[in-house]
């Protein structure tokens, strides 16, 4: 990876959320993450992890609270205005969750994939059509689906009209927020299998947010693990799935049933008790340290640090198991 | 091999829709021995759910109507009625847990009540006996705390907490069977996992049957005896966990793993992961032929017209499939029987 | 496509050759329907909805279209036929100027009470014999038969002389039914226990005069006394006034169509634009604006709808619509911007206007692009719940006298005046009032098929 340019670099970024009444939620909380040129990065964590919130703020779809990022050098804004996404949005897109809230129902097929063209190019509208047409072929629908609304595709279809929708701009670099969590398994492959031809063929970099293990193992080029705010993990993806170095990565592909019964079997019987707490109340210390089956004094007491591995520099664990 | 605590045979669903009408279960047959865990597991909209809620009276009719079929726990049939010698079917014979088990608790009333209640309905206890009983049972739900937990209201748990508190109700009255329609989908991995273990260990205790609904085939892994595989509203293919994950007879069962990545340490760089094309098919209209033709790498042109009948390829092994047909021509990765036969005359 | 192919057969030869990719091309097999074309097709097997639109539909043509072609002056006043219930009969006689009664009569040797001439509704002329123990007389009129214990009905007038036995009764006559009743008075005027009814149904009578001059005959048609004329069609009947019902309920109808659609429409307009910029705004200004909204809840509507009427003033000839549509829009909009600020609010966090946002979309085509689209279905359905709503307000405060100012008919200053007459003359309340209600349940039941046809959440997971 280290031949390759830094694209999006997050330095400390934080988002918060205020409640009121003196109560924050603690969203994300000093996320810092360097994603190189053409690399899948894979984020995973469990629900109120912050990893959707993370790639929003990255994108800039919500107001930073504190922390930078930038794109190729250049330091993006803080609060995002309509001129700033007009900018932005030929480098940076996204593709949403819910095939079914992300598509306006009131519009057709080739409104919805041909908006980002509308906006920013002074095409005539039969060109627009023309690329359109291009697009919805690329991610394997017809032509003339163009006329159609979205209510009448399936949730792998909508999903596909969804990635045309980000991609028509080009860009080089896109958020994927569960974009599969909402599919049937069938379906999922036929989505991934999309997003791999079209980013080699387009020299895309993605950041994969996502809850399975599996898929984002499958996915990315390297894996970064968030709880409750904060990595605690980064490296290689095989390195993390099959050698997990943080306490919570290991509980999480423990946890992670596989489609194969003889090795279920011999699953042991899971450890982690408790789940995810509050992220409006963050403990002292190590975030993990109430869940944690190897919970040291000083974890209670001090944040550690996410660094690198002695003898792997690639990976990075926020542990104090691994530090001195 | 004894009689079997429920069984199910040749349930057809139909719903009214403004659309027409949805053929949502087409001919489903399974038994559920005591002891242990048949999964029904497809895709969504397969007819997994509305099978076990038509057999549990749980469809509102209209616009839902049951064409034909019987389900008959213990050899008494309980299609259309809600009790036997006056004992309840539902939550006494058979509990339940769902997806959402904020949607089957009454947020105005403590956990601890609301367990004690069926036990005064069901058994007739005291209320003080029943609350003590509730308190046991959350203990068993393996919830901290139980008898300070027992009196609070659900808003105050967490799901995977709330899920711990319906197994809980659910297993009150000691049911035969526990119904669990996609448990953990809602949930993250861990938690997941804490649930699953819970089930499991439930089972070895009190010996219940578990009829286990989900789409995920990491869960099914987990924690089946038998699997039924549903698509399209029928079982395309049925068998011990084993028979269906390592001899896969029918096109979609391969499909579907080939489909999911499979971690296995030693597979250097990426298998290709190969998904199933298209989307099932409309079920206001099922397809003549086989409902999985259109999508199936190994369609031939008899699967078009016929719905294949069930290939047995050991005794309680089979797939519908005309691939298992003596005269299909051979497919790789897909098992056949030695004697593959056929004991259903003809669908 | 299998019903187009001869059904393989397991014994044909070729049944189990693999089929090739272009033999199973899947199809989208649904119709193409846009939102609103899926929202007509559900509102038109809703038959109550839709009967509701049609009676609406006929409604409008009723006030648009039923003026020209039932041309009357709804303030014209036929003085022949006051009250007059429809179906009634229209002849009348022709006669000449009323003459003055000398008290000669055409029957000069009957007993008792008995009729001068022929009752007629220019003058019923009344004679009886003298009573011994009588030093005057009262006249009664009833409406209803006399029956022992019952009042005698209307005191038409009193004489002072024992052998003054005559009356004559020119008071608003109807070709209807009379009993009057001669009662005998004392000295003091007290009435004696002495009385006696006679029954008397007059014939409609008008003068050539008259006739000529409502142009119920033509000049050159020579017409001669005791002719027969038709008067005036009043196909609904008159009011109290003598006014035509049938073209009085097209004006009201106009009065109330237009401001139970006037109103509403303008009301939830302003409150789309203020609740889709609250909501879009967010934050401090959206308090602010809420709260304002709130503080116009507060305010009593009625109150404050009378002040406006009072504040305003109605001067001579204005009729008063104009205020109180100013004052139903000044009231009713907080609630639809309640609403569609909600609405708003839910549709901002859509994934939809998300990805418009990062493709660098406009705050203006965010909000008529992507927001006010999706929140058309429920401003419709507020729409159509509120016109009824809007009507029956009107008719309400028409009826109190508040509303619109007289003559200007409305159907709830209709129901006001035929409340009076309401044991009589039914008609004269039944018609408006029938009308009210028929409005506004159609109006209710449109909006409740619209809401189902329009509600996203039944389809959106087909």
């Amino acid at each position: 990876m280290s031949d390759r340019q830094p694209l999006v670099v997050s330095d400390r970024l934080t988002k918060h959320f205020d409640l009121g009444r003196g109560q924050r939620v603690h969203a994300v909380d000093g996320v810092s993450l360097t994603i190189h040129e053409q690399e899948i990065v894979g984020l995973v964590g469990e629900s109120g992890s912050g990893k959707s919130t993370y790639g929003k703020a990255l994108i800039g779809l919500h107001p930073k609270t504190s922390g930078t990022v930038s794109y190729r050098g250049e330091t993006l804004p803080q609060r995002y205005t309509a001129r700033d996404f007009q900018r932005w949005s030929q480098k940076m897109q996204m593709i949403f969750q819910d095939p079914y809230s992300s598509l306006n129902p009131r519009m057709t097929v080739g409104e919805i994939i041909g908006e980002g063209l509308r906006l920013h190019s002074k095409l005539p509208t039969r060109q627009i059509r023309d690329r359109v047409g291009d697009w919805l072929k690329r991610v394997g629908l017809e032509p003339d689906h163009m006329s159609r609304y979205p209510h009448e595709f399936s949730g792998g279809q909508r999903q596909r009209i969804g990635v045309a929708r980000a991609l028509i701009l080009e860009p080089e670099f896109v958020v994927c927020d569960e974009p599969i969590s909402a599919l049937d398994v069938s379906v999922q492959a036929q989505v991934v299998n999309l997003l791999d031809e079209l980013m080699a063929s387009m020299g895309l970099t993605l950041l994969f947010i996502a809850h399975d293990l599996s898929m984002v193992r499958y996915v990315s080029d390297r894996m970064a693990v968030m709880y409750l705010g904060a990595l605690v993990e980064i490296g290689p993806a095989a390195d993390v799935f099959f050698r997990p170095k943080h306490p919570y990565t290991d509980i999480l592909v423990k946890s992670n049933p596989e489609p194969d019964p003889e090795r279920e079997r011999q699953r042991a019987s899971t450890t982690i008790t408790g789940e995810i707490p509050s992220p409006v109340n963050i403990p002292a210390g190590c975030r993990f340290a109430g869940r944690c089956p190897h919970v040291m004094d000083v974890c209670r007491s001090t944040t550690p640090e996410l660094l690198p591995l002695a003898d792997e520099p690639t990976r990075r664990v926020a542990c104090h198991l691994y530090t001195q | 091999m004894s009689q079997p605590l429920l069984e199910v045979s040749d349930l057809r669903v139909e719903f009214d829709t403004y659309g027409g009408t949805v053929q949502a279960v087409r001919g489903v047959s399974f038994a559920v021995e005591p002891g242990k865990t048949l999964a029904i597991v497809g895709e969504s909209g397969c007819g997994k759910s509305v099978t076990v809620q038509s057999i549990m009276g749980l469809t509102p009719m209209p616009p839902g109507r049951i064409r034909t079929g019987s389900a008959r726990l213990r050899g008494v049939e309980i299609l259309g009625r809600t009790e036997i010698d006056g004992r309840d079917i539902r939550g006494r014979e058979i509990g339940m847990i769902f997806q959402d088990p904020m949607s089957s608790l009454n947020p105005t009333m403590t956990i601890g009540t609301q367990i004690a209640e069926t036990l005064e309905v069901h058994w007739g206890w005291s209320r003080k006996r029943a609350f003590d009983r509730a308190v046991e049972l959350l203990g068993m739900a393996r919830i901290p705390e139980a008898a300070r937990r027992a009196r609070q209201y659900p808003f105050e748990f967490s799901g995977g907490m709330l899920q711990r508190a319906m197994i809980a109700m659910s297993i009150a009255c000691e049911p035969a069977i526990l119904v669990a329609d996609e448990p953990t989908t809602a949930l993250d991995v861990t938690i997941q996992a804490q649930i699953l273990d819970l089930m499991g260990d439930l089972q070895r205790d009190t010996g219940m049957a578990i009829i286990l609904i989900t789409h995920d085939l990491g869960v099914v892994a987990r924690m089946a005896d038998e699997v039924a595989v549903m698509y399209a509203g029928q079982i395309v293919e049925q068998g011990s966990v084993d028979d269906v994950f390592y001899r896969s007879a029918h096109p979609y069962t391969l499909g579907l793993k080939a489909a999911m990545p499979s971690n296995e340490p030693d597979a250097e760089g990426k298998h290709k992961l190969l998904p199933i094309e298209g989307s099932p098919p409309d079920l206001f209209h099922p397809p003549v032929g086989c409902a999985y033709a259109a999508r199936c790498p190994h369609a031939m042109r008899i699967c078009q017209d016929q719905d294949p009948a069930a290939f047995f390829q050991s005794e309680h092994h089979f797939a519908r499939c005309w691939l298992h047909h003596e005269t299909a021509p051979r497919v790789e990765g897909l098992h056949r029987g030695a004697a593959a036969r056929q004991p259903e005359a003809s669908a | 496509m299998a019903e187009t192919s001869p059904t393989v057969t397991l014994n044909e030869p070729g049944a189990f050759e693999p089929l090739h990719a272009e033999q199973r091309a899947q199809v989208l097999s649904r119709p193409s329907l846009s939102y609103w074309q899926d929202a007509w097709i559900r509102l038109k097997a809703n038959r109550r909805a839709l009967g509701s639109l049609y009676i609406i539909i006929a409604l409008l043509l009723f006030t648009v279209v039923g003026p020209f072609v039932w041309q009357v002056d709804p303030a014209a006043q036929d003085l022949d036929q006051i009250s007059t219930p429809p179906g009634a009969s229209r002849a009348a006689t022709l006669v000449g100027p009323l003459q003055p009664w000398d008290g000669s009569t055409l029957e000069p040797d009957r007993p008792g009470l008995h009729l001068a001439e022929p009752a007629t509704t220019q003058s019923v002329r009344l004679l009886w014999d003298p009573w011994p123990e009588a030093y005057g007389y009262r006249v009664y009129r009833n409406i209803f038969p006399v029956a022992p214990g019952e009042a005698l009905g209307l005191p038409m007038g009193d004489t002072f002389a024992r052998d003054q036995t005559r009356f004559e009764d020119r008071l608003d006559l109807q070709p209807r039914t009379y009993y009057y009743t001669v009662v005998a008075l004392d000295t003091y005027g007290e009435e004696l226990d002495r009385q006696e009814s006679l029954e008397v149904t007059p014939n409609r009578v008008i003068t050539i005069d008259d006739a000529l001059a409502r142009g119920l005959i033509a000049p050159a048609d020579d017409r001669q006394v005791g002719d027969s004329v038709r008067l005036a069609l009043h196909p609904l009947g008159t009011d109290y006034l003598g006014r035509d019902m049938l073209a009085r309920l097209m004006h009201g109808a106009r009065v109330s169509l237009f401001i139970g659609i006037a109103a509403p429409f303008l009301f939830v307009l302003f409150g789309v634009v203020y609740g889709s910029t609250a909501g879009f705004l967010g934050g401090h200004v959206d308090q602010a604006l809420m709260r304002f909204a709130d503080f116009v809840i507060a305010l009593p509507f009625l109150l404050f709808m009378i002040l406006f009427k009072i504040a305003f003033g109605i001067g001579p000839g204005e009729s008063g619509i104009m205020p109180m549509v100013v004052a139903m829009v000044v009231l009713l909009w907080p609630a639809t911007a309640r609403l569609v600020r909600g609405q708003i609010l839910q549709v901002r966090e859509e994934g939809y206007v998300s990805a418009a946002r990062l493709l660098g979309a406009p705050t203006g085509y965010l909000v008529m692009r992507h927001m006010i689209p999706n929140t058309m279905g429920v401003i419709l359905v507020t729409l159509t719940f509120a016109v009824p709503s809007a009507i029956f307000t009107e008719a309400f405060l028409s009826f109190i006298g508040m509303g619109v100012a007289p003559p200007t008919p409305s159907w709830g200053s209709m129901c006001n005046e035929g409340i009076k007459t309401m044991l009589t003359y039914p008609h004269e309340l039944i018609f408006p009032a029938l009308l009210i209600s028929i409005t506004v349940l159609a109006f209710n039941l449109l909006g409740d098929g619209l809401r189902d046809a329009l509600d996203a959440r039944m389809r959106s997971r087909e």
